[in-house]
């Protein structure tokens, strides 16, 4: 079974709630500013207790702010 | 760079330049024609250049990371966060194969006829490269973020 990818719309969400810092959501969240730049980046993936958090800063659904995408099916041999 | 980075660097770089110098002036010593196994004034020197170098590297880690600190006050604060301890994690468990790698080579050189002290430095040459594996893992996972 191969990894499917997680991204994430934090980037434009924090646009969208009048330019919020990264550090300013890190500090709501209870991590590093680093952290929200490598979840932004999708560089790495969070804890689900973390993307809960994020998600509940937000006021959002927990899949409006992360979206995961599986890995095409490698091709069968015949 | 996070505090923790920079503090995974200053660690890198302090712990191989000063025990790379003692690593040096032991193998120099060791592996010089001639030289006597059973050397105590040798061994006495070593062990006092050693005991020299980790009050040395104590208190240039200390200077460094208060340096550090007073740069980015409110970064040194910040608690460690669910990545650091998976980057942590990671880098220990790297360290801990190299570390053990090195244990049993170390072991291997009691039946080449070396005497205590050789393989004392055995042992501790694994320690400081296993722990080089480590600060030098957090370092690249903090550059790919993990």
């Amino acid at each position: 079974m191969s990894a499917g990818t997680i991204t994430n719309t934090i980037r434009r969400l924090r646009f969208e709630r009048g330019e919020m810092t990264q550090q300013s959501l890190a500090e709501k969240v209870g991590v590093t500013r680093q952290t929200v730049n490598a979840i932004e980046a999708n560089k790495y993936s969070p804890s689900l207790e973390t993307a809960f958090r994020i998600a509940s800063v937000f006021g959002l659904p927990l899949e409006t702010v992360f979206q995961y995408h599986e890995a095409a099916a490698p091709a069968r041999k015949k | 760079m996070s505090f923790r980075e920079k503090s995974a660097w200053i660690s890198f770089v302090v712990i191989l330049v000063a025990f790379g110098f003692y690593f040096a002036a032991v193998t120099r010593h060791l592996l010089r024609p001639g030289a006597p196994h059973h050397d105590a004034a040798g061994h006495i020197g070593f062990f006092a250049l050693f005991a020299l170098l980790v009050i040395a590297v104590v208190v240039l880690e200390v200077a460094l990371h208060i340096l550090v600190a007073i740069r980015s006050p409110s970064d040194a604060h910040a608690p460690v966060d669910e990545r650091d301890r998976l980057i942590n994690l990671k880098a220990a468990r790297i360290a801990f194969y190299v570390l053990m790698i090195g244990a049993f080579l170390s072991i291997g050189t009691m039946h080449l006829g070396a005497t205590a002290v050789f393989m004392g430095n055995c042992v501790f040459f694994a320690i400081w490269i296993a722990e080089l594996s480590r600060l030098g893992s957090q370092v690249v996972l903090y550059r790919r973020s993990a």
